[in-house]
């Protein structure tokens, strides 16, 4: 049961990834290439956590997947604006 | 399941190495800063990933990675701007970043929305 | 000693409290340090950030489930788009006016930003002024009604009034 759970929640991490690197390559644009990185990415890494965690052995393990999801979901906000700003800087200054 | 684990693992670390295609690519240097996103992301999957295959102290070593790779993307951001050590908040966006960034019908769309008089305009 | 800085430490305590037992369990020795640490580090948290407005907890967390879910269909709209073979995008910028995001605090700003850059189809660049610059995937989206709302809901958590209830515009 738990492990049908870790299969199935990696793979549709495993396929976010994808996404996110899908549209790295085929977005036209840096500030819609970042939407993708962002979002998905971020998505695949909930995932494979999630995933992750079912094979965990203790709650220690399960409290430490989660704190890494979270700090990673906390980054992935911050780090989208500030490197939409810094492009747009750099659209005005290059 | 240790060897779907790994799979999983190869597959995250080959869409990663897709991505870096964009980051060797560019051309802004914003594409390339994702490269800071991509570790953070892609390189804490795959340890969370050998965690479970190998030994679960990899846990702790993304954990650092989770929160560094958050400073790291600040770090590059802040290399970016004009003197080095600034932050992007304290600039005006430049007058003409959407007659460069996007398309023509998108800029003219801006146009109507954005009227600022006082902005000034880029060095370029 | 106002009970805004008592619910600040109390509510900092246990966040990063949480955070050293998640990183330390199940060690003993290393839950002992922690009642050194997170008092430590709950003091340098308030000198950084002084407590200025009540944090909300039954708000946030009614807010989170919102957010996940906003988040997974962020997530999934992204990876629609870049799959499929006629890429439906139609990206460009949206100034969204001040009385949505002018109101909040710089912190709660940037907070919004987050998490709408987290949405879908939206991603925040930070602010000229008063105005939240939004970049957007597809401008045909109707995103006048949800990002005033993603407002009002931080503002919400943080206790934060406005003058006007609704969102013009």
């Amino acid at each position: 049961m738990a492990d049908l759970a870790t299969l199935l929640f990696t793979a549709l991490g495993l396929v976010f990834f994808a996404a996110g690197t899908v549209g790295l390559i085929r977005f036209p644009d840096t500030f819609s290439r970042l939407h993708a990185l962002t979002k998905a990415d971020n998505l695949g890494l909930g995932f494979i956590a999630l995933g992750v965690a079912f094979q965990a052995e203790s709650w220690a393990q399960v409290a430490r997947i989660a704190l890494i999801w979270v700090l990673a979901l906390l980054a992935a906000g911050a780090v989208a604006q500030l490197v939409a700003r810094a492009a747009l800087m750099r659209r005005g200054g290059a | 399941m240790t060897a779907w684990l790994s799979f999983v693992a190869i597959g995250v670390l080959a869409s990663l190495a897709g991505a870096l295609w964009r980051v060797w690519r560019g051309p802004a240097p914003a594409d390339r800063m994702m490269a800071a996103q991509l570790v953070g992301t892609g390189g804490v999957a795959v340890l969370i990933l050998l965690a479970a295959v190998q030994d679960w102290a990899a846990l702790d070593v993304a954990v650092a990675l989770a929160l560094l790779a958050a400073l790291a993307a600040v770090g590059f951001v802040k290399a970016g701007t004009p003197d080095g050590a600034g932050d992007p908040e304290e600039e005006a966006p430049p007058a003409d970043m959407q007659l460069s960034a996007m398309t023509p019908d998108a800029a003219a769309q801006v146009g109507r929305t954005r009227r600022d008089p006082d902005r000034r305009r880029g060095d370029g | 000693m106002d009970g805004l800085w008592i619910r600040a430490v109390a509510h900092r305590g246990a966040m990063l409290g949480a955070i050293w037992a998640a990183l330390s369990a199940p060690d003993p020795e290393g839950l002992a340090l922690g009642l050194v640490a997170v008092p430590a580090a709950v003091a340098l948290s308030l000198r950084l950030l002084p407590a200025r407005h009540p944090l909300i907890l039954w708000r946030l967390a009614l807010h989170l489930p919102r957010f996940l879910a906003g988040s997974v269909t962020g997530g999934v709209d992204v990876a629609r788009r870049a799959f499929a073979r006629k890429m439906p995008l139609d990206p460009g910028w949206i100034d969204v006016p001040p009385e949505p995001s002018g109101g909040l605090p710089g912190g709660a700003r940037v907070a919004l930003g987050g998490e709408l850059s987290l949405m879908p189809g939206t991603l925040a660049a930070g602010c000229d002024g008063d105005r939240l610059l939004v970049h957007v995937l597809d401008r045909g989206g109707r995103f006048d009604a949800s990002i005033p709302r993603e407002a009002r809901e931080i503002a919400a958590i943080i206790g934060h009034r406005r003058d006007r209830p609704q969102g013009g515009a």
